[in-house]
């Protein structure tokens, strides 16, 4: 490691919001120019973005890389006190960015694979970076089911983007909502019903992604084993406390993990080795 | 290198260090002793007994700025490191240890650049202790009641003077250019090891088991009813975490000056005993009882960073012991689990 990196990674860079679209009451949606190393990034990995005068937060890269030459996205919920300062930043304003951390999910792995993505809620923000990078090379991946679960039909994360999946069809979406409201006409349960219907997958060989809020994972790794997915195929990223991204400040840690340096994403097999992890 | 000095000498030798670093010695402050910014020489004492916080908190203070950014401008952020040159003096071998312990999790990439600049500045001058210190160090046990790396001189005494273990560079630099240290005779390595035989049998263990498997015992103990048992009096004060010369874990907060044009981030110590240590925005606490944070500050010295670094975590120092308003004993958890062993 350079001096030039270990220095990028503690010293957040002052980035300009191009864009901030409102996806609904809690999330927005910001574009951020960044330098050229902030873009080298993978699926899944995150950045630390900060206000000074207010803190930082560990927020998940939206954005696929290499889809945009000079800047990413991240799909933020107002939801403490950096986040709603966030939400009230324009365009044109200021933010730092530090990062990226973690390692990300490991692309050489899905290739060739049929893919099971699972996303529970604000979950969909960090595995919209992965479907994207899916999508764009489509042809290097067997067949790819996203199933999305959502507490209602308007906590549905990214509603006209998921149309235009739908619509290209190149990955099979399937929705499904907790609780239906008038005028829903799709599928009612908790996103382990929709493993009712048949995937069409070959699970011995398939590679899973799950994110989600922690009381899903259980759930939903037991219809994926149940499907007969391995443990070593099974991925899950985690969230904690990300304070310094160094692996040093402790907030992260499970077990014996830094969740910045070694995860966010984690195989299950490894997971089920770490008592605290879910 | 081995070398010996007067003891006239030492005073001596400390004003010379004393020329181009800051001082910090151990001295005598309302009836107990304290590592601070020494003014006087005369108030340096090679007999203390140990102190509250240990000697590595001037190389990874309680708060320190990291970073400043200037806000009338872009937010542009700019590095943060102040390393004065400083002499630790007359440290004993378990806070060398542990500063050595430090050393090597801290030096990790992505390594801590404020604690490597400041150690970098860092003269370490050793003291070798005499006697155990007091009932609650399990030093003997866990072998760190000698020093062997992490100093740069290490002085024992022997015969009237002190046998001086110089160790890399700078600390046969500053021992040359002091003026004050001779050669070791062959004597005087004979009188060092007929002093440390004798130092050997002073000591007692305090430990039921062998230290080498805490590690396994710790972890197959995980779900063991002891950690329940042994936190039900725990406050979460963290005093355990403040107090202990290993624990490096911190929070940032920033701070905006009145003009309202600059803002500074400092890093201040944080401890995993605490009840909101692991809490994200969304008000999840992932270690929310006090007996999964107990055994998380145990498995993270023995355990996790064994794991990591060949090595455990704790030097024994029993500070955690002396500092616990709840009375909870490290000795009496490791010695649990030898008891747990010995009826399995």
């Amino acid at each position: 490691m350079t001096i030039k990196d270990k220095h990028r990674l503690r010293l957040p860079f002052s980035a300009i919001v191009e864009k901030v679209e409102e996806l609904d009451e809690h999330h927005k949606l910001f574009t951020i120019n960044v330098e050229e190393n902030l873009l080298k990034y993978k699926p899944g990995q995150f950045v630390m973005v900060g206000l000074p005068g207010i803190g930082e937060a560990p927020i998940s890269i939206t954005s696929a890389p290499l889809s945009s030459n000079d800047s990413i996205k991240l799909c933020i919920r107002s939801v403490g006190r950096l986040t709603e300062a966030l939400h009230s930043t324009e365009a044109g304003s200021r933010v730092t960015v530090r990062g990226p951390f973690g390692n990300g999910f490991d692309m050489e792995k899905f290739r060739g694979k049929d893919v099971v993505i699972v996303a529970a809620g604000l979950g969909l923000a960090p595995l919209r970076s992965l479907i994207d990078t899916i999508r764009t090379d489509k042809r290097r991946y067997g067949n790819v089911v996203l199933l999305i679960g959502a507490r209602n039909p308007a906590s549905l994360l990214y509603k006209d983007i998921i149309e235009e999946w739908r619509k290209e069809g190149k990955i099979d979406v399937r929705i499904t909502v907790d609780v239906a409201e008038s005028g829903w006409d799709g599928h009612v349960g908790v996103i382990t019903t929709l493993f009712k219907e048949d995937l069409y997958i070959d699970p011995t060989e398939a590679i899973a992604a799950v994110v989600g809020p922690p009381v899903v994972y259980r759930f939903v790794i037991d219809e994926l084993l149940r499907l007969g997915l391995f443990e070593r195929n099974i991925f899950l990223s985690l969230e904690r406390r990300m304070r310094c991204g160094l692996g040093k400040c402790g907030h992260c840690q499970i077990n014996g993990l830094y969740l910045c340096q070694d995860g966010p994403v984690l195989s299950y097999h490894d997971v089920r080795k770490l008592k605290e992890a879910i | 290198m081995k070398l010996a000095l007067n003891h006239k000498d030492l005073l001596p030798f400390i004003e010379f260090l004393g020329k181009d670093h800051a001082l910090v010695a151990p001295v005598e402050d309302s009836g107990r002793y304290i590592f601070r910014s020494l003014e006087d020489t005369a108030d340096i004492t090679t007999e203390y007994k140990q102190t509250p916080l240990p000697p590595v908190k001037f190389i990874y203070p309680d708060k320190e700025p990291i970073l400043k950014f200037d806000l009338s401008d872009d937010k542009h952020a700019e590095s943060v490191i102040e390393a004065p040159s400083q002499a630790l003096l007359l440290l004993r071998p378990c806070d060398i240890n542990a500063i050595s312990i430090m050393d090597e999790v801290l030096s990790e990439e992505p390594s801590d650049l404020n604690y490597i600049e400041r150690r970098k500045n860092t003269l370490i001058v050793g003291f070798e202790c005499a006697t155990p210190c007091r009932e609650n160090a399990l030093c003997f046990d866990k072998g760190t009641h000698n020093a062997k790396s992490g100093f740069d001189i290490y002085l024992t005494e022997i015969n009237g003077k002190y046998f001086a273990e110089v160790n890399g560079e700078k600390g046969e630099k500053v021992a040359e250019a002091s003026g004050f240290f001779n050669r070791a005779l062959s004597e005087d390595r004979v009188a060092l090891d007929n002093r440390r035989i004798e130092r050997e049998e002073k000591f007692e263990e305090v430990l039921s088991g062998n230290t080498d498997e805490l590690s396994t015992l710790l972890e197959g103990a995980y779900d063991n009813e002891l950690w329940e048992k042994s936190s039900k009096k725990c406050v979460s004060c963290g005093a355990c975490n403040i107090v202990c010369p290993t624990c490096y874990c911190y929070d940032v907060t920033d701070e905006v000056d009145i003009t309202t044009n600059h803002c500074t981030r400092t890093r201040h110590w944080d401890g995993c005993q605490l009840r909101n240590f692991t809490s994200v925005a969304t008000g999840e606490t992932f270690r929310k009882s006090k007996s999964a944070r107990l055994r998380h500050r145990v498995l993270k010295k023995e355990v996790y960073l064994k794991e990591r670094f060949g090595r455990s975590g704790c030097v024994g120092c029993g500070r955690c012991i002396d500092h616990c308003m709840a009375k909870i004993s490290i000795i009496d958890i490791y010695n649990d689990v030898f008891e747990d062993k010995g009826q399995n």
